[in-house]
């Protein structure tokens, strides 16, 4: 008895160290902008006469008062929401949710299923795949950057070589490819879905290597074709590894903030804001610290709701696949 | 109203002096101007830190390395770090040191409301001691957007104003020979590029700031500088009609197809190396790009620079500019050598502005000092300018607070993408900025 008490302070102090650091470094910082936000705090510091309360909450979730606007053949009255329209980020990042899920993951999934077959230049396939990744975000930006630019972009040049004459005029929309409302959320999220394919096929890909070679060989050996063993075979044996890549595809969408910001920091009027760089425009251009925090707690509930639901979603999926089974 | 005027004059005044200096060999050499320089700074050997936005890019870059230079020679007990951030990172370092209570003994700032947050957060120097043995040199007028309840905060480098400047070549070839001076000959002048496949305006509208040049231009010249400058500081709604009819004025530009369509998309960069490669005719901006056009030698014959033509000639007169002395060194109130922070602050300002001016970076906030015959010829042509200034109303988005010059920014992005008329900036503006 002694003795386990002993072990447990030992276990304690070893862990007082990593305890200290995760508090210190995580959930104090949270604690804090969950405290901040309850404050219409426009200075630097908390100076005791804010205003304390939800309005900030209001504000960004409800707007800031109604107007009379023609939806169909009805006059509703609906929120107005200023300068600060939080649903249009939030809906921006769950379409890029939605395409990272649907179209990133299905690619990366493809790659890493073809180079897990041991294919000829396996390695500097992986090497070619991973290198966005590594490659700083900034740069990526500059590049894609460059490969938009109305006068001298490759993307104009591609189009022209392509037959399409005089692509400035007659292919690019108004304003270019990132200054025009419609064009410029496809042109910020093609590059961001493109650097991070090689990310999840790498994590895909040791997911597929790991897969028991004996497994393959029976299925060949009852007659499944390449196909049906990747379908029947290897991708249910991934299936936590998948789990983990959606989650990381869904939370980091709406986490997404560096090649955005580098882009178009939001623009062409707010056409590709998303809560960060919203939340960075409130914090460190407006100075309205309060609302700052209060878009960084809503940011941490909404990505650890979405991870919650999608690691239910796949529990349920892994149910019913045993059902189907007995 | 009559101590504007008074401001003005002094203004005014102050550019005259240093367009008399230009062309003049005082003497004094590399030297500082005065006997200040040889002021005791400190007793001891101290270690002082500074951050600017002087980066490798910077125009201003070589100023502060030459005004550097020169302290250190002058001050070998001040050891001086200094590191210099990219512009637009710099406002969210700056913001987050002072957040944290980690400035650096000195800091470059923008004066009006940006250094008035730091100094109603209590984080700022109060450099009335200092300053009083600099009054002689840097006219106190120079000081007015950085005095805050009486007490100056910062010490001015050098003042900039929008300037127009125009591509001669191009305007040659659509048959002009000079910068049209009126409203209608410049519309018309305008055309006759856009008649010649030249067009006229190059605006990076995804840096906001630069549309703001060229809006604000039009609105002084069309409400005045007194109407203004009463909406930027708060003493007067955004919600009149003639801003509004100004505002459709700019964007009637935009329609008929004098700015860039692409320039929606461009940045600031991007643009001033077209308007430099003979894309655009004209290019509003800030007048420290004097010295990136004057350190092109194929490109300065060409360039002239002006004022934008009177719109309203019953509310605005020439003469009525955009700008002021904005760029500014403040020292901090947690350094441990405040009080010698402070002055090594004044002396290396000088220096800064006088390499500045010499560089073409802007005009001189300090009276200009040794010889400056090698000042280039746009930044004596906008000497000139402000000489026969009347009144300045300084950059909106410096004189509002951070929330309504954001919020600003943001309805003159819409103007300039045509998402909204004159009607809807003033509505939206008097709605959003209470």
């Amino acid at each position: 008895m002694r003795d386990k008490a002993y072990r447990n302070i030992t276990i304690f102090f070893f862990l007082l160290p990593a305890l200290m650091l995760f508090v210190g470094v995580l959930i104090y910082p949270i604690l804090m902008s969950g405290y901040y936000s309850l404050f219409d705090m426009r200075s630097i510091r908390l100076n005791g006469t804010e205003a304390f309360g939800l309005g900030n909450y209001k504000e960004l979730l409800l707007g800031i008062g109604t107007e009379a606007k023609k939806v169909g053949f009805l006059t509703l009255n609906l929120p107005t929401f200023g300068s600060i329209n939080f649903w249009k980020a939030l809906g921006n990042s769950l379409l890029l949710a939605a395409l990272s899920v649907f179209l990133q993951l299905p690619l990366a999934l493809g790659l890493a299923l073809m180079l897990g077959k041991g294919i000829k230049g396996e390695r500097t396939f992986l090497s070619i795949y991973f290198m966005p990744v590594l490659i700083s975000t900034v740069v990526i930006g500059q590049l894609w950057r460059k490969i938009y630019n109305p006068d001298y972009g490759i993307l104009n040049a591609v189009l022209e070589l392509l037959g399409k004459e005089d692509a400035a005029h007659t292919v690019m929309p108004q304003g270019g490819w990132l200054g025009n409302v419609k064009s410029a959320i496809w042109c910020v999220f093609i590059p961001t879905l493109w650097q991070y394919v090689g990310y999840h096929m790498l994590l895909m890909y040791a997911g597929v290597r790991s897969v028991s070679p004996e497994l393959r060989e029976a299925a060949k050996l009852d007659g499944a074709t390449d196909a049906q063993v990747d379908w029947y075979v290897v991708i249910p044996c991934i299936k936590n590894i998948l789990r983990v890549s959606v989650i990381f595809a869904v939370t980091g969408s709406l986490k997404s903030f560096d090649l955005i910001y580098v882009l178009t920091e939001g623009g062409p009027y707010h056409a590709t804001e998303v809560p960060s760089t919203l939340m960075i425009s409130m914090l460190f251009l407006r100075n309205r610290y309060g609302m700052g925090s209060t878009i960084a707690v809503l940011l941490i509930l909404l990505c650890f709701a979405f991870a919650l639901i999608i690691s239910a979603a796949f529990k349920e999926r892994e149910y019913y696949g045993r059902k189907k089974h007995v | 109203m009559k101590l504007k005027k008074v401001a003005a004059t002094l203004l005014a005044s102050a550019m005259i002096l240093s367009m008399a200096a230009c062309g003049t060999n005082t003497g004094s050499g590399s030297g500082s101007g005065s006997g200040s320089s040889s002021t005791d700074l400190t007793k001891e050997k101290i270690t002082l830190n500074m951050w600017c936005i002087a980066t490798e890019s910077d125009s201003n870059r070589h100023s502060y390395e030459e005004a550097i230079k020169e302290m250190k020679a002058e001050y070998p007990d001040i050891t001086l770090n200094w590191e210099a951030f990219e512009n637009q990172s710099y406002k969210t370092k700056i913001k987050a040191a002072v957040a944290a209570d980690e400035l650096p003994d000195i800091f470059f700032t923008w004066s009006c409301a940006f250094l008035g947050d730091f100094v109603k957060a209590d984080k700022v120097y109060c450099l009335d001691d200092a300053y009083q043995a600099y009054k002689s040199e840097l006219p106190e007028v120079m000081l007015g957007n950085s005095t805050y309840d009486g007490k100056h905060y910062g010490v001015p480098l050098t003042m900039n104003i929008v300037g127009l400047f125009a591509n001669m070549d191009l305007l040659k070839q659509a048959g002009y020979n000079e910068i049209p001076g009126s409203y209608t000959e410049f519309i018309a002048c305008c055309d006759a590029l856009k008649a010649k496949g030249i067009i006229p305006f190059g605006c990076a509208g995804s840096e906001t700031w630069c549309v703001t040049e060229y809006l604000e231009s039009v609105i002084e010249k069309s409400v005045g500088a007194d109407a203004l400058n009463d909406i930027f500081l708060g003493r007067a709604t955004w919600n009149n009609s003639e801003v509004g009819a100004a505002v459709d004025t700019f964007q009637k530009m935009v329609n008929d197809g004098y700015f860039d369509p692409n320039g929606i998309s461009l940045k600031n960069d991007e643009v001033k190396a077209n308007f430099m490669a003979g894309k655009y005719a004209f290019y509003m901006n800030g007048t420290w790009n004097c010295a990136d056009f004057a350190n092109d030698a194929n490109f300065f014959p060409k360039v002239k620079v002006a004022e934008f033509p009177v719109i309203n000639a019953d509310k605005a007169k020439l003469g009525q500019l955009i700008g002021g002395p904005s760029d500014t060194l403040a020292v901090a109130k947690s350094s441990k050598n405040a009080a010698a922070a402070a002055k090594y602050t004044f002396e290396l300002g000088k220096k800064i502005c006088h390499y500045g001016y010499l560089d073409g970076c802007g005009l001189p906030a300090w009276n200009p000092y040794g010889d400056t015959s090698s000042v280039n010829g746009l930044t004596q042509e906008v000497s000139k300018i402000c000489a026969a200034a009347d009144s300045y109303v300084l950059f909106g988005d410096t004189a509002m607070n951070a929330d309504e010059a954001n919020i600003y920014l943001d309805y003159v992005a819409q103007v300039y993408g045509c998402q909204i008329d004159g009607a809807g900036f003033i509505k939206g503006l008097s709605k959003d900025i209470r």
